[in-house]
C-alpha cells in the first residue's frame, strides 16, 4: 500500500472533505437540529398553554370568589333586613296584643264593677225589704195594732237611709 | 417512564450497531491493507486507489474511508439522539440532544449575533465531524484531521463562507475594505486574507498530527528504553516492551482526546468569529433600506 506524503494538497480531496462537511451540516440539520428544535417549539408553546389555562383557571376562581361574596354580603343584609322587620312586626302585634288585653282587661274589670253595684243595689233593696217587713211585723207585734204601713215605710227608709250612709263611710 | 416496545428497541439497537459498525470496518480494512509497521514510520494517509482526474489525480486514501465512516457514524448518531423524541422528555438521550442543541444555539448567538441563527447546525456539524475525526485515533485508525486535504477542505469552506458575507454589503464595498485604513496596505490584507483559511487548516492539522507523531516517538522510544533496561530479564521477559504498558496511554489522553475536543471547539470558534466578523450588519441594513427604498419606488412609479 502507498502512502501519500505527510503534506501533499490535492484539490480533489480537498473538494470532497469540503462537500463533505456541508453533507454533515445537513445531515445535522435536519436529523438533530430540526427534530430537537421543533420539539423545543411545541414543549415550549405547550407550557405556555399550560401556564395560560392556569391564569384563566385562576381569573376565574376569583371572579367566582368574588361574585360568592357579593351574594354572601347580599344574603346577609337580607337576613338582616327579614329579622329587623320580623321584629317590627313583632313589636307592634306585641303592643297591639297589649292594647288589646288591656282593654280587655278594663272591660272586665268596668263590667266586674258594674255587676258588684248592681249587686250591692239588689243586695241593698232586699235587705230593705226584709227589714221593713221584719220591722213592721216587730212592731205590729209591739203594738199590737195595724200600722199605717206607709208612715213607718217612710221612717224606716229614713233610718235604713242614715245606716247605709253609716256602712258607706 | 415510559415501557419502550419492542420495535423501538430494534430500532434503537440498529442506530448503535451503525455507530459502531462503521469503526469496525475502518479497522477491519485497516487490518487488510496496512502491513503492521516497526519503529519509527510517519507517513501521510495510505492510498487504497487512485482515480484519473483533470488537473490532479484523486487517490482515495484512508483519511477519505475514514471521514466517509466518522458521516456515517453522526448520522446514526443524530438519528440515535432524536429518536423516540418527545415533549415530555422521556429518553435520558433527549437531554443530551437538548444540551448540545441550546448549548451551540447559545454560542452561535453570543458570538455571532441574531442574524447568523442558521448558523447553528453547521457548527454542530463541523465540531462533531472534527471531535469524532479526531478521536478515532483510539480505534487505531487514520485520523482524517491529520491530513492537510481534509481540514483545508474545510477551512475553504470556511473562507468562501467569509468571503461571501463580506460581499454581502456589495462587491465595491468588499474591494474597498483591503485598502483600509490605508491604501498601501493592501497588499497585507490580501496575504491575511488568504491567511485566514491556510492557519485554520494547518493550526487545526498540526496539532493533530503531531499529536499522533508525539505519540509514535514515546511508544518508540518506551519500547527501545525498556528493551535496554529490562534486557536482563530471562526468556521471553525481554521481549515484552514493560514500559510501553500505561504510560502512552496517559499521554494519549492529553494528545488525542483533549487536544482533538480542543482543536475541534478552536476550529467551530474561529469559523463562528472570522464569518461574524466579516459580515458588517450596519453597512448591510443600509444597503437593504436603500434597495427597499428602490423597490417601493419603482412601485410607486408603476402604479
Amino acid at each position: 500500500m502507498q502512502n501519500l506524503d505527510v503534506i501533499s494538497v490535492n484539490i480533489w480531496q480537498m473538494l470532497a472533505s469540503l462537500a463533505n462537511l456541508l453533507i454533515i451540516f445537513l445531515l445535522v440539520k435536519k436529523f438533530l437540529y430540526k427534530p430537537v428544535k421543533k420539539m423545543l417549539e411545541t414543549r415550549q408553546n405547550a407550557i405556555q398553554s399550560d401556564y395560560d389555562a392556569a391564569e384563566d383557571a385562576k381569573n376565574h376562581a376569583l371572579a367566582d370568589k368574588e361574585a360568592y361574596e357579593e351574594k354572601l354580603r347580599g344574603a346577609k343584609a337580607e337576613a338582616d333586613d327579614v329579622i329587623k322587620s320580623a321584629v317590627n312586626v313583632a313589636s307592634q302585634r306585641e303592643k297591639e296584643i297589649i292594647a288589646e288585653a288591656k282593654e280587655k282587661a278594663d272591660g272586665i274589670v268596668r263590667q266586674a264593677e258594674n255587676d258588684a253595684v248592681l249587686e250591692r243595689k239588689k243586695a241593698e233593696e232586699g235587705i230593705r225589704k226584709e227589714i221593713v217587713e221584719v220591722s213592721s211585723l216587730l212592731t205590729e207585734k209591739m203594738l199590737e195594732r195595724e200600722v199605717s204601713g206607709a208612715d213607718h215605710q217612710h221612717f224606716i227608709d229614713s233610718f235604713i237611709e242614715s245606716i247605709g250612709e253609716d256602712d258607706a263611710d | 417512564m415510559k415501557k419502550t416496545s419492542l420495535r423501538f428497541k430494534i430500532v434503537d439497537a440498529f442506530y448503535i450497531a451503525m455507530m459502531i459498525i462503521p469503526f469496525l470496518v475502518g479497522i477491519v480494512l485497516k487490518v487488510l491493507t496496512k502491513p503492521a509497521s516497526e519503529g519509527i514510520n510517519i507517513t501521510g494517509a495510505g492510498i487504497y486507489f487512485t482515480i484519473p482526474m483533470p488537473l490532479q489525480d484523486f487517490p482515495v486514501t484512508e483519511s477519505q474511508v475514514n471521514s466517509l465512516l466518522v458521516s456515517i457514524v453522526i448520522l446514526f448518531f443524530c438519528l440515535f439522539m432524536t429518536h423516540g423524541l418527545t415533549e415530555k422528555c422521556q429518553l435520558k438521550r433527549q437531554h443530551f440532544a437538548e444540551l448540545i442543541v441550546e448549548k451551540v444555539d447559545g454560542m452561535v448567538n453570543e458570538n455571532m449575533g441574531e442574524f447568523f441563527k442558521g448558523f447553528s447546525p453547521f457548527i454542530i456539524g463541523m465540531m462533531a465531524l472534527s471531535a469524532v475525526s479526531s478521536l478515532i485515533t483510539l480505534c487505531g485508525l487514520y485520523p482524517p484531521t491529520s491530513d492537510i486535504n481534509i481540514v483545508g477542505g474545510w477551512a475553504v469552506l470556511v473562507f468562501i463562507l467569509i468571503t461571501y458575507y463580506k460581499m454581502k454589503c456589495g462587491p465595491i464595498n468588499y474591494l474597498k475594505s483591503f485598502t483600509q485604513p490605508v491604501a498601501f496596505l493592501t497588499p497585507i490584507n490580501l496575504i491575511s486574507e488568504i491567511a485566514t483559511p491556510v492557519s485554520m487548516a494547518f493550526r487545526h492539522y498540526g496539532n493533530v498530527l503531531s499529536g499522533s507523531v508525539i505519540g509514535v516517538l514515546i511508544g518508540t522510544a518506551l519500547g527501545s528504553l525498556s528493551s535496554k533496561l529490562l534486557g536482563w530479564l530471562p526468556g521471553f521477559l525481554a521481549d515484552i516492551p514493560l514500559l510501553q504498558v500505561g504510560i502512552p496511554a496517559v499521554m494519549s489522553l492529553y494528545f488525542d482526546i483533549f487536544s482533538g475536543c480542543l482543536q475541534a471547539f478552536i476550529f467551530a470558534m474561529l469559523t463562528m468569529m472570522y464569518v461574524a466578523g466579516a459580515f458588517d450588519i450596519d453597512t448591510y441594513k443600509k444597503i437593504m433600506e436603500k434597495k427597499n427604498a428602490k423597490k417601493a419606488k419603482k412601485h410607486a412609479s408603476v402604479e
